[in-house]
């Protein structure tokens, strides 16, 4: 449904694949929505959302797949599951952006939001490499591709100095296992 | 000495009337069912099934009507109607009009019950819905024959069907203030029955929010949504059109707040439901009182009485739906039986 305010939408042309996709791989059916909004009222980002969560179980009812991969909500989306643990009827809505996450990236369409496209690279990369997260490195590295070393700066210390972050993070002893994983899960393509 | 039995005039033929006539007569009263209709049955006897059960309404009815033919103390009097009532020390003198012109006759009643039933509200006053104007747009009442030709493989097969709720419910301006209580039901229950006889129609509910309050009626109504596919659009409509030999049905989805529409071939205006008009008429007769709408009003605090030896049930107190009515006419019957012994 993009946005176009000029025509209405006619409901007969309606067809979502992406409603048979979610019923088909993950068993979710939207059509048990209530539409009663508990997911967007417990959501944790919805203010700075342009679709709470309800509106995005909606917009799959509607087929509006295009408007759904491009919205910003699926990258500042901070997958906290609780729309998930709020809804009446258990929808899994962190698993449907999960879907449309990756969907996006599959289809080249970018991050609205390229920092958060970015760290979920590095991210994926850094575990691709070591099996783990070294939270040190991975801030390191996103510091450098963004070049915001001065932002999280004053964070990372107050972190250090309470003991959250591991200076020595070794690599896992199957990280071929880790690879073989992601190489069966990333349609062949490097992550 | 022994006192001669007891008689209640029962008005109204329908489920609620049928129950209380029954009732009253295996209490071991006599019971005069009067129904202005040639069949006894009512609205129910119109429609294609009920709710929450999908059941053929007619095992219902017809087998009240078995037993009330059986029972030596009820008088079934159809195409029959009261045309004047005076109130006697204990009772009512009143007199009934054959509508097959065979005259007049006097009758003593110790009680009456008052069980008139309800109708549909004129719904072609909604000029932007077309009722009258266009051949598909029908009511809910004549969408339930629609059904029962659907059935028996009458008529064109619908690609589509739109059903509208509150059509004159909850409508101060032009319509009724009150909800209408019973069309959420029905209105699910006819949109599952498209989708049962036609399931690649595209069927859709048009709604503010759908009322299922009774037992087993959210499952019911989840069920027509989530298994029977029907799609529940919420919105009201606020315009039907001619489109290629269509119906269009503009409203808006306002649940994402942008203008939707759908092309059928079938709309079905769940239209307000409104006491019949001699409601009034006859509550008057027997010193019940009616509300601004004509619905009779219960004395305070008493089920079913609504004025000395004058008791109701069924559409003609409020909406109401099939059980409703039924319970309604069995506490109207209570009623009486309790007034009957107390040698009243």
């Amino acid at each position: 449904m993009d946005p176009d305010y000029h025509t209405p939408i006619r409901l007969e042309r309606i067809d979502s694949p992406l409603k048979r996709e979610l019923k088909e791989l993950f068993s979710i059916d939207v059509d048990t929505c209530l539409e009663c909004g508990k997911c967007s009222g417990g959501c944790s980002n919805a203010h700075v959302f342009d679709y709470t969560p309800r509106k995005i179980v909606q917009l799959v009812k509607l087929g509006a797949e295009e408007t759904l991969l491009k919205m910003d909500a699926l990258w500042i989306c901070l997958s906290c599951q609780i729309c998930l643990d709020r809804c009446p009827s258990g929808i899994d809505i962190p698993r449907i952006l999960d879907h449309l996450r990756e969907k996006a990236r599959r289809k080249g369409i970018p991050a609205s939001r390229p920092a958060v496209g970015l760290f979920h690279e590095l991210m994926l990369g850094q575990i691709r490499k070591t099996g783990r997260i070294s939270e040190i490195g991975l801030m390191l590295r996103f510091a450098a591709a963004t070049g915001r070393y001065g932002k999280d700066a004053g964070l990372g210390i107050r972190m250090f100095l309470k003991g959250k972050l591991n200076p020595i993070s070794a690599a896992v002893k199957k990280v071929k296992e880790v690879r073989r994983l992601y190489d069966h899960t990333a349609d062949g393509k490097k992550a | 000495m022994q006192e001669r039995t007891k008689t209640a005039l029962v008005i109204g033929g329908g489920p609620a009337g049928m129950e209380a006539a029954l009732r009253i007569s295996q209490a071991g009263f006599n019971a005069v069912l009067v129904e202005k209709g040639p069949d006894l049955g009512g609205t129910l006897r119109d429609l294609h099934s009920s709710f929450p059960k999908w059941e053929n309404p007619r095992g219902l009815i017809d087998h009240r009507i078995e037993l009330l033919r059986k029972s030596p103390r009820v008088s079934i009097r159809t195409q029959t109607v009261i045309t004047a009532g005076t109130r006697l020390d204990a009772g009512f003198r009143v007199r009934l009009k054959s509508l097959r012109g065979e005259g007049e006759e006097l009758m003593d009643a110790d009680a009456v019950v008052l069980a008139t039933g309800f109708e549909l509200m004129d719904v072609s006053i909604y000029g932007e819905y077309g009722y009258g104007i266009y051949p598909g747009v029908v009511t809910s009442l004549e969408f339930e024959s629609r059904l029962r030709q659907w059935d028996h493989g009458q008529e064109e097969k619908p690609r589509g069907v739109a059903l509208i709720q509150c059509v004159g419910s909850r409508d101060r301006s032009k319509g009724k203030p009150y909800c209408s209580k019973i069309c959420c039901m029905y209105t699910a229950k006819q949109a599952g029955l498209v989708k049962d006889q036609f399931p690649e129609a595209q069927v859709y509910v048009f709604y503010m929010d759908y009322r299922a309050a009774g037992k087993e009626y959210e499952e019911f109504v989840r069920q027509v949504i989530e298994e029977k596919h029907v799609r529940y659009v919420r919105g009201r409509p606020a315009k039907v059109l001619p489109e290629d030999g269509r119906l269009l049905v503009r409203a808006e989805d306002t649940l994402m707040g942008i203008p939707v529409e759908a092309a059928v071939d079938v709309v079905v205006l769940a239209s307000a439901i409104v006491p019949r008009p001699d409601t009034r008429m006859l509550a008057g007769m027997f010193c019940a009182r009616t509300d601004e709408h004509g619905f009779i009003e219960n004395e305070l605090h008493e089920p079913a009485r609504c004025a000395d030896r004058v008791f109701f049930a069924g559409g003609c107190g409020f909406a109401v739906e099939t059980a409703g009515a039924l319970s309604q006419g069995a506490a109207a019957a209570a009623g009486v039986i309790a007034l009957f012994n107390e040698n009243g």
